[in-house]
């Protein structure tokens, strides 16, 4: 699998929380050649399944971005935005979009030139209601081609930096989900007895909904979440933050410890990087809905590092995410029968 | 086992192994067959007495208490912490610890006073400024002795004081879990599954599996309630009252109570004469949300031992009112 | 419509004691449904089995429940404190006639203070002489609600203080009256508890596994002086629910509700709101997930004493959901 080559076509891909059916039929195809089954359920959860007779394991990685679609058409045929997930408004003036009306649109989002700004106006930053998406078409052809509800996505491409570090939106999560496809690739070498369930989830953005309801159907023994997390950059509070050179595995309260103490004995034996940290509460990713589901299923998180999270330029290190689908081959591989004894005592 | 070595036992949330091998040692040593679920709850089923079909009724106490955990250790040697569960980082400073299962001691201490200016005097200091000092001399010394992820409990010993007053940490809901325990001594008509759950002050995550596996039919909760019943606090805002019995809950923020099943518990206690209390506010939440929301829905009432500074190193509790929980319980399994 | 409407606004229902409501609604529909239950959280939940071949489940759910104040502590001069049960606003509670189930009448004042707008500044006003008269008329734990109250504005549109949800409890109980057989079973589920977190629905959901869920709820409104989100209009058509904070909708679902609409040949409005949420959100997660959408009434003043809606929004709801289920 050319790694840069499926980061940079699924970065391009429309998917806002909900709306993420052609990323699954993309993810879908890419899957297919290293498992027996792939579906995509009725939440566009795509479910790769790896059969097998040992336990049941869930492996979770979102789909969905951030997005925006449009809330209203003003008399002047311009664009206003409503957020899908957390969107940082920052980034948006003078952003490119486009926008999935009838036909796909180039637009534009507009920022005021800075000659017309008062002293105040530079000291606030736009909030998202004031600023408009301009598609350069008179407002009756903007009727036509435009309604309320289509989606806004940013429109810029993907762009490899030094280090093996690649910068692309939706970086998070869909690095995760290739991730998943690379990991089971790699299982392809090794022996496997788990039944093995890798989920590209759906609306994580919004709160997890596709791996909630994908670990209700598929009832597993144990499950490993995927997700970004905060990288190291200048500003950002490093109590907060990991390198962004290695994995991160979280412990707390929502995460299985010593599934977690599994995890990082695999990674040691494996000469795989991983640093941890500590979430107090809540972790925001699909691990805090899958742990719960039905009743109840022991989850770890593992993390690769993202620099710039929610933003058009998320950018990752290409090494650690190959050395992540090392360690979960190694992890599935290595999970046999009693990786249930004395879990809680 | 009694309330004193149960509150002694620490149990944060995530971290409630040392409490779960005594349930289940004590349980064993009762003659019981405890089993540890997905969510490591430890559950007991005990049937009933009566012709079936029989009511299957889920008693939900919870392990774990608010703690913190260590998530890195500065180059001096001290450890910065987070939360388990819902801490004032007000009651913090100046208190002992027990660091990890080793048991370290360990301090919180703060700037003395005479170094303070008087921005500093009113500043409340976050859970993110304080430090637990464990006397290592530097990170790596820190870091070997509690590594990142390390639990820490509060180190307070159990005291009783007063006109019939107790005053520990862990009161909640550690007296629901020795009236659990106390409870399956009796005979009921009704099936009982006791759940010594976890992860109740983390958004009651051991509860909710819970409740999914064991399909109740009806849900009784057993906790630790806030009370501010001294001090500048008015009256209607006191919640509920030490040594005015049990605390009945109409509603709070996680459930409202199945109104029959509220009004039977009020009636079961008035006929019995045990001491029970309405619990005047909303506030606050428990397994009640998370029980009563299991599969196609399970009637729930709350049941709470009022609890002084709860989620503090010292919180009080009036012993009777434990008693009256423990019979309100008792009287309504009888009457179901 | 509207007298059925009435009919279903008389009842005092607040959070958690949606009897009185179920009953009523359960008079209406009784003889337009195969099966008729009430669940252990209280929802009314009515089957009208498909008659065609494999029929899916779709199940519509409209919510019983309506805000209120909920007594926590007498004053010993007889007042009461209350909290909030669902998103009560204070500003427009100040003074407000409210009624309990058992008929007491009371005023919902607050103390004159400085700052923020605090529940716990707000006490109700029974007429009470002190603490014990006024435990004879009310205990701890009873709701209040907006005192009923229901008139018209102009030609189209009623007024009334439980608009929320009973406007669409009456346009699901006239769709099970109105629409004859199915080829699809139609679960008419009327939910309690959505205002404090769709309590109901995802129980009901639960228990009933359907294929898919529609949610019939009010929505806010932008075209009153000063506001202008949502992009909806009273008396414009009904609205199908592009997102909330609580659901997003399978947009299939939803552009198929639409077309629904067009072949009725009533007016829809596409609907982003910016807050808020309904029983879709409840549903969508139900076992392994299901298709959700909300077909929502536009509301002016949601969640105050005169919620205002438009009886041809009604009217476009009830076409195109019987359009729906042809």
């Amino acid at each position: 699998m050319d790694l840069q080559k499926v980061l940079s076509e699924a970065a391009a891909l429309c998917g806002p929380s909900g709306h993420e059916e052609s990323v699954a039929a993309y993810f879908a195809e890419l899957f297919r050649p290293f498992v027996d089954e792939v579906t995509v359920d009725k939440m566009y959860n795509v479910i790769a399944h790896k059969k097998g007779s040992g336990p049941k394991v869930m492996l979770s990685a979102h789909m969905d971005e951030i997005g925006m679609l449009v809330t209203k058409i003003e008399d002047d045929g311009s664009l206003r935005l409503g957020q899908i997930g957390g969107v940082d408004p920052r980034i948006l003036p003078a952003c490119r979009v486009w926008v999935h009306g009838r036909e796909k649109l180039f637009g534009t989002i507009g920022a005021l030139p800075p000659h017309l700004l008062s002293n105040e106006d530079r000291e606030n930053n736009y909030r998202m209601d004031k600023l408009h998406v301009d598609v350069g078409l008179p407002a009756e052809k903007v009727r036509e081609l435009v309604r309320i509800g289509d989606l806004v996505t940013f429109n810029n491409g993907s762009t490899a930096l030094l280090n093996h570090q690649f910068a692309a939106k939706t970086m998070d999560d869909r690095a995760c989900v290739a991730m998943l496809i690379l990991t089971a690739e790699k299982l392809q070498m090794l022996k496997c007895d788990a039944d093995v369930y890798f989920v590209g989830s759906t609306q994580e953005e919004v709160g997890c909904i596709g791996a909630e309801t994908a670990a209700f159907a598929i009832d597993p023994d144990l499950a490993i979440a995927l997700d970004v997390d905060h990288a190291a950059t200048p500003g950002a509070p490093a109590s907060a933050t990991v390198p962004l050179d290695a994995l991160v595995s979280t412990i707390g309260p929502f995460i299985q410890p010593k599934l977690e103490k599994r995890l990082e004995d695999c990674a040691k034996k494996h000469h795989v990087k991983l640093n941890s940290a500590v979430a107090g509460r809540w972790t925001g990713t699909d691990a805090d809905e899958i742990g719960t589901a039905r009743a109840g299923v022991p989850t770890v998180l593992l993390s690769l590092p993202e620099k710039y999270m929610h933003t058009t330029v998320e950018t990752i290190d290409l090494q650690v995410l190959e050395e992540g689908s090392r360690l979960m081959a190694h992890f599935l591989s290595e999970l046999d029968a009693g990786w249930e004894d004395d879990l809680w005592i | 086992m009694d309330l004193k070595t149960l509150t002694e036992l620490n149990a944060p949330s995530g971290h409630e192994q040392a409490l779960r091998r005594a349930l289940l040692e004590e349980l064993k040593a009762r003659g019981f067959e405890p089993t540890i679920d997905r969510m490591g709850n430890v559950v007991v089923v005990k049937p009933g007495t009566g012709d079936a079909p029989r009511k299957r009724v889920l008693l939900s106490a919870h392990m774990d208490e608010v703690g913190l955990i260590v998530t890195s250790a500065t180059e001096d040697g001290f450890l910065k912490v987070t939360t388990a569960g819902g801490i004032d980082p007000r009651v913090l400073v100046s208190k002992r610890v027990l660091v990890g299962d080793d048991k370290i001691p360990g301090v919180i201490g703060a700037v003395a006073i005479h170094l303070q200016s008087a921005a500093d005097r009113k500043h409340v200091l976050a859970v993110r400024e304080l430090s637990v000092d464990i006397g290592a001399k530097s990170k790596d010394e820190a870091e070997g002795k509690a590594p990142k992820g390390t639990y820490i409990s509060f180190d307070t010993d159990y005291v009783e004081y007063g006109d019939g007053y107790a005053c520990g940490k862990a009161f909640d809901d550690r007296v629901g879990i020795w009236n659990l325990l106390r409870i399956l001594d009796g005979e009921y008509p009704v099936d009982i599954v006791a759940a010594f759950a976890s992860e109740e002050e983390v958004g009651c995550r051991g509860a909710k599996g819970a409740a999914f596996a064991q399909e109740p039919d009806i849900g009784i909760i057993l906790e630790g309630t806030t009370c501010n019943d001294l001090g500048d606090v008015p009256e209607t805002q006191h919640v509920c009252k030490t040594g005015a019995g049990v605390c009945v809950s109409f509603m709070d923020g996680a459930s409202i109570a199945n109104r029959d099943l509220f009004k039977k518990t009020l009636e079961v206690g008035a006929a019995n004469g045990i001491p029970h209390q309405v619990k005047n506010g909303t506030s606050g939440g428990n397994e009640g949300g998370v029980v009563q929301r299991a599969r196609g829905g399970i009637p729930t009432v709350v049941l709470s031992v009022p609890c002084r500074y709860i989620h503090s190193p010292s919180s009080v509790i009036k012993l009777s009112d434990v008693e009256s929980q423990l019979d309100l319980t008792k009287a309504l399994l009888k009457a179901l | 419509m509207i007298e059925l409407l009435k009919k279903l606004l008389a009842p005092i229902g607040p959070t958690g004691m949606e009897g009185a409501v179920a009953a009523a609604i359960t008079e209406e529909i009784k003889d337009y449904a195969d099966e008729i239950k009430t669940d252990a959280l209280g929802n009314l939940i009515a089957v009208k089995h498909g008659k065609g071949p494999n029929p899916k489940k779709i199940m519509f759910s409209a919510h019983m429940d309506h805000i209120g104040f909920i007594v926590t502590g007498v004053e010993k001069e007889g007042y009461l404190r209350v909290a909030s049960v669902g998103g009560v606003g204070i500003p427009v509670s100040r003074t407000r006639h409210v009624t309990f189930v058992n008929g007491v009448h009371g005023v919902v004042v607050k103390e004159p203070k400085e700052g923020p707008d605090m529940f716990k500044d707000l006490f109700i006003d029974i007429g009470a002489q002190d603490k014990e008269d006024a435990l004879s008329m009310v205990s701890i734990g009873d709701v209040a609600v907006y005192a009923g109250d229901v008139f018209p504005l102009g030609k189209n549109r009623w007024a009334s203080p439980a608009m929320d949800d009973r406007c669409a409890c009456a346009l699901l109980a006239k769709l099970l009256q109105t629409v004859g057989d199915t080829q699809d079973t139609v679960i008419a589920v009327f939910s309690v508890q959505e205002e404090v977190g769709c309590r109901g629905a995802r129980v009901a959901s639960f228990a009933m596994e359907p294929d898919i869920g529609i949610a019939l709820d009010v929505t806010g409104w932008g075209d009153t002086p000063g506001t202008t989100q949502p992009e909806i209009k009273l008396g414009e058509g009904i609205a199908v629910k592009i997102m909330d904070r609580g659901s997003i909708s399978n947009p299939a679902l939803r552009e198929e509700l639409l077309v629904c609409g067009e072949k009725a040949g009533v007016k829809t409005q596409r609907e982003v709101l910016p807050y808020g949420g309904t029983d879709a959100s409840a549903m969508q997660t139900s076992r392994g997930g299901i298709p959700v959408c909300t077909i929502s009434i536009p509301c002016r003043y949601v969640h105050s004493a005169c919620e205002v809606i438009d009886m041809r929004d009604m009217d476009a709801g009830l076409k195109l959901l019987q359009e729906y289920l042809k």
